[in-house]
């Protein structure tokens, strides 16, 4: 447990000194930023049936941030390891495979909700500067937040198991973003095909949609499953391709 | 301290490490020395729990390295050839990184780093990022590194390697500083470096050993036959004839035709043919100009003990 902790630490530590996940966050909040402030415009003329935040968490807009930070903040987890040749002394400390590769998990997730931490400050904003949200209404807020995460900790798995094939950050982000990709078309599947099948794809994979619907407040353990039975695949992935040194 | 039985590496079409079979004891500091490529790396990579064995034991401690991976890496010490850092981080969050990570206590870390800086003589580096220091540092901060938890035994792949003469000075005195605690197993490519630091030698070849000795010893065990040069004026065959005579000479070589010609001959290292020599020339009324036994050096050992069978010759 202690080696754990050791790792994450330093796992979150790396990311506070790496460029790259500055430039990420700086983009990030932008693109948040942007949407929010156009959002808030659009809604102060009048009462709408939607909330801001609803809007905020459902738009596309927060689909295609995630679609291309999830491969910039996971390429280096594994694959830097593998090319400076830092995972011989990381694998010949007293530390197991599973503990690398979940505090490696843990650190991408810890500084993904670090930067959603200032996002934050639009619930501040709202409650003080508009009507609507008094009081503010905590179902979707808390449903949002709790989607991005769940959404979060499936991308960024998907992306650490990616940076454990190769030892190219490049080569690791390319196939991150089209493994994304492929799961954020599948979900629109119904806008191609027809029949239940397609359908049943879309209802399944879309994290548009549930990104609506959590955005809603309204809690569906489908997703909820999807997600967390997904991540634990990515991560179960991550550990055998790790140890697959070990089969040579 | 160290037992390996058996112990084979086989890449798909490649055996790396072919039925090797070696002891260290605790205390020993043993030098690991073969051609680039010959298995040296795969080995010590084996030895601290990296790569799997595709057959045989290898126990480090007691313990088993495949079945007790963990309690093995406790004890060890591991510097990779390439001695990978993490370039981002200074060089004292590295080593407080890595000694949590070994399970070095809480209390005791501020101690230990002090101590291995002093060591490792990077005492004045410690606020500095690692990617901006010199080769020599960088070599120094993993050598810091794998002393941290205070390893019973280091396992220090080419720990010399891309260093200037004066670095390399210092970290072999540093190396030879540290046996009193702990023991040693380091490979090198380079003799002289064996030869200063190491109290035995194992050699090895196309993935075998083929040599485990003192550096003494295996010198003398390797020059059974003494070669003796001799510079003598007279007539050649005459000369050569009566030096064939001589108990214990077992071959002659005559080089040059001038007056003076150099023989060189291989004669048992118990008589010493020397005064014979001598003594020959000065009754036959000759001239003798240079006459001494070459010692064999650790270089002719090793190009003989891994080159004579590939390329077929024998010097």
């Amino acid at each position: 447990m202690s080696a754990f902790l050791t790792l994450w630490r330093k796992e979150l530590t790396t990311y506070f000194l790496s460029p790259v996940a500055y430039i990420v966050m700086i983009f990030f909040l932008v693109v948040m930023g942007t949407i929010f402030s156009l959002l808030v415009s659009v809604l102060a003329d009048g009462p709408a049936g939607v909330t801001v935040m609803n809007l905020l968490f459902g738009s596309p807009f927060f689909w295609m941030t995630m679609l291309v930070l999830a491969p910039l903040l996971t390429m280096r987890l594994l694959s830097e390891e593998k090319r400076s040749g830092t995972i011989e002394t990381l694998m010949t400390a007293p530390v197991s495979d599973a503990a690398v590769v979940l505090a490696k998990f843990a650190g991408a997730l810890s500084f993904y909700v670090c930067m959603w931490l200032p996002t934050a400050l639009y619930v501040f904003i709202l409650h003080h500067f508009s009507a609507e949200m008094a009081p503010p209404d905590f179902g979707p807020l808390l449903g949002g937040y709790f989607g991005a995460l769940l959404i979060g900790m499936f991308y960024l798995s998907i992306g650490l198991c990616c940076s454990a094939l190769t030892s190219n950050q490049i080569v690791s982000a390319m196939i991150t973003f089209a493994v994304m990709l492929v799961l954020f078309l599948a979900g629109l599947m119904d806008y191609v095909a027809r029949g239940d099948w397609a359908l049943a794809v879309s209802t399944h994979l879309s994290s548009y949609s549930h990104m609506l619907e959590f955005s809603r407040g309204t809690l569906d353990s489908r997703p909820i499953v999807y997600y967390l039975s997904g991540t634990a695949l990515m991560l179960f992935a991550t550990v055998k391709i790790v140890e697959a040194r070990n089969w040579k | 301290m160290i037992e390996v039985a058996h112990l084979t590496k086989r890449y798909p079409g490649r055996v790396a490490v072919d039925d090797v079979s070696f002891r260290v004891n605790g205390g020993e500091i043993v030098g690991f020395l073969g051609p680039n490529g010959a298995g040296k790396s795969t080995t010590m990579r084996i030895l601290a729990g990296y790569l799997p064995a595709t057959g045989g034991t290898v126990r480090v401690a007691g313990y088993d390295v495949a079945t007790d991976s963990t309690e093995v890496r406790r004890r060890i010490g591991y510097l990779p050839e390439s001695c990978p850092l993490y370039g981002e981080m200074r060089v004292d969050e590295y080593l407080r990184f890595r000694a949590r990570l070994k399970g070095v206590p809480r209390a005791k870390l501020k101690s230990r780093i002090g101590e291995v800086k002093e060591r490792c003589g990077i005492s004045d580096v410690g606020s500095r990022i690692i990617a901006h220091l010199s080769k020599g540092y960088r070599q120094r901060v993993g050598l810091a590194e794998s002393l941290v938890h205070e390893p019973e035994l280091l396992i220090l792949d080419e720990p010399t390697i891309g260093l200037d003469p004066n670095q390399i000075r210092l970290v072999r005195s540093l190396i030879t500083s540290l046996a009193d605690k702990h023991t040693i197993l380091l490979s090198t490519h380079i003799l002289s470096e064996v030869e200063m630091t190491c109290r035995r030698v194992l050699i090895i070849d196309g993935g075998r050993i083929v040599a485990s000795d003192t550096p003494d010893r295996l010198r003398r065990r390797m020059e059974g036959e003494a070669t003796i040069a001799a510079e003598i004026r007279g007539p050649h065959s005459e000369i050569h004839a009566a030096l064939r005579t001589l108990p214990g000479v077992s071959d002659v070589l005559l080089e040059g035709a001038d007056s003076w010609a150099r023989y060189t001959l291989r004669a048992s290292r118990e008589a010493d043919v020397r005064t014979a020599i001598f003594e020959l020339v000065a009754s036959r009324g000759w001239a003798l100009r240079e006459l001494h036994q070459e010692a064999a050096t650790l270089e002719d050992i090793f190009v003989n003990l891994t080159k004579s069978d590939k390329l077929g010759i024998r010097s």
